[in-house]
């Protein structure tokens, strides 16, 4: 079903109203914070993505052509503009290759340890894991994307996002299991 | 017993299936509890609650988008934003010293508020000792004027509302930017600064103006 209010938003926005964008904004804030901030682990990082996202969508909201909800588009947006985002940054710090796991962000052993007595909830055991086994984490088993979507996006192939995958669940199994452990005991 | 390595248990996860392990997996226990904590965690991945952004998200992305009013605020930086900044403070202190002489101009002794603030000399040597010596001549001169309102509504004397306070400091802000403009007429900084001082000026007095009377209205060039 068509949301006529938010139709009209957009239409809005289009022409360049700062008022509907801020409306359109409000709307959907929660949601674009959510996924950028899961992809990202920090919470600086996160804040800078969303703006990223949002001046992205805004710019080019005369592509939007209301196929889908805007709320679905600009979602594809954020999740586009942030992995886009953390590739480069994974560049600047000559770590692209911690998306296939081949540097030390994928030897186990290099990774940041929990503190015994911290409680590791689920959010934060997924800031622990390394930018590359987050991001196909988040977007595999949250987000619903194949591996062959994920390898185009993330520039790795179909059987690294496999792989990345099954370490990455299994680091944050670890890391849950161990601070639930240290909380029992 | 050798068990499932974390590839199989994931791709089991997935609903894959793999030769040899659906055997394994109805006669050991472990690897069931194992892949059982992984479906368990992947459902509380999914089940985590929605993030609340940001509160000033809004203006950080409004300052970028075209037609801001904020545009121009958030391009400031360095020396340029502290010579305003200092050009704005010092502003709201002479705004603070007229409005004092506005209120006790009929009365006796109607410049004691405003001398104990401006008695002393300034002593800054640098634009960073300027800016903390307007600031802390500012908080001086907030208390003085608290103080006077204070003894203004004590005896009865008249008190300028929030809105005829706002007034006078967009209008200080309006000629403080002229004044700067008058230097470097072609800063489109500065320019920015007098449209949106002269816009909100005149959003006050349309407010206030609906407000009085016909005949009270308020003018402003």
């Amino acid at each position: 079903m068509v949301d006529l209010a938010e139709a009209t938003l957009v239409r809005r926005a289009r022409a360049g109203q700062l008022e509907a964008m801020r409306q359109l904004y409000e709307r959907h804030a929660s949601r674009v914070y959510t996924v950028v901030r899961r992809l990202a682990g920090d919470d600086d990082l996160a804040a800078d993505l969303a703006q990223d996202a949002w001046t992205n969508a805004f710019q080019r909201i005369r592509d939007f052509r209301g196929e889908s909800a805007f709320g679905t588009w600009v979602h594809r947006v954020a999740v586009n503009t942030a992995l886009t985002r953390l590739r480069q940054a994974a560049r600047r710090r000559d770590l692209e290759r911690g998306f296939d796991g081949a540097t030390t962000l994928g030897n186990p052993d290099r990774w940041p340890a929990a503190g015994a007595a911290e409680r590791v909830t689920v959010q934060r055991a997924l800031d622990l894991l390394p930018d590359g086994y987050r991001s196909v984490l988040w977007l595999h088993d949250v987000e619903g994307y194949t591996h062959e979507e994920i390898g185009a996006r993330l520039g790795i192939a179909v059987g690294t996002s496999k792989s990345q995958l099954s370490k990455a669940r299994a680091r944050l199994r670890a890391l849950v299991t161990q601070s639930r452990a240290g909380v029992r005991s | 017993m050798v068990h499932l390595t974390e590839e199989t248990l994931s791709e089991l996860l997935d609903g894959e299936s793999v030769a040899g392990a659906g055997e394994h997996l109805s006669s050991c226990s472990v690897c069931q509890d194992e892949l059982e904590a992984l479906r368990q965690l992947r459902a509380e991945l999914r089940e985590l609650p929605d993030l609340g952004a940001p509160e000033d998200l809004w203006m950080r992305i409004e300052a970028g988008l075209p037609g801001s009013r904020r545009g121009w605020r958030a391009g400031l930086r360095g020396p340029r934003l502290v010579a305003l900044q200092a050009v704005a403070a010092a502003a709201v202190f002479v705004i603070g010293l007229g409005l004092g002489r506005a209120m006790w101009s009929d009365g006796p002794g109607s410049e004691a508020g405003v001398g104990a603030v401006a008695a002393s000399r300034p002593s800054a040597m640098t634009l960073t000792e300027a800016m903390a010596e307007v600031q802390r001549r500012g908080a001086d001169y907030d208390e003085a004027l608290q103080n006077l309102e204070r003894l203004a509504r004590q005896e009865g004397a008249p008190v300028p509302s929030l809105a005829q306070q706002r007034l006078v400091g967009l209008q200080m802000l309006v000629e403080a930017s002229r004044t700067a403009l008058s230097v470097e007429p072609a800063d489109p900084v500065l320019n920015s600064y007098l449209f949106a001082a002269v816009e909100e000026r005149d959003a006050m007095l349309r407010e206030l103006n609906e407000v009085q009377g016909p005949g009270e209205q308020v003018l402003w060039r």
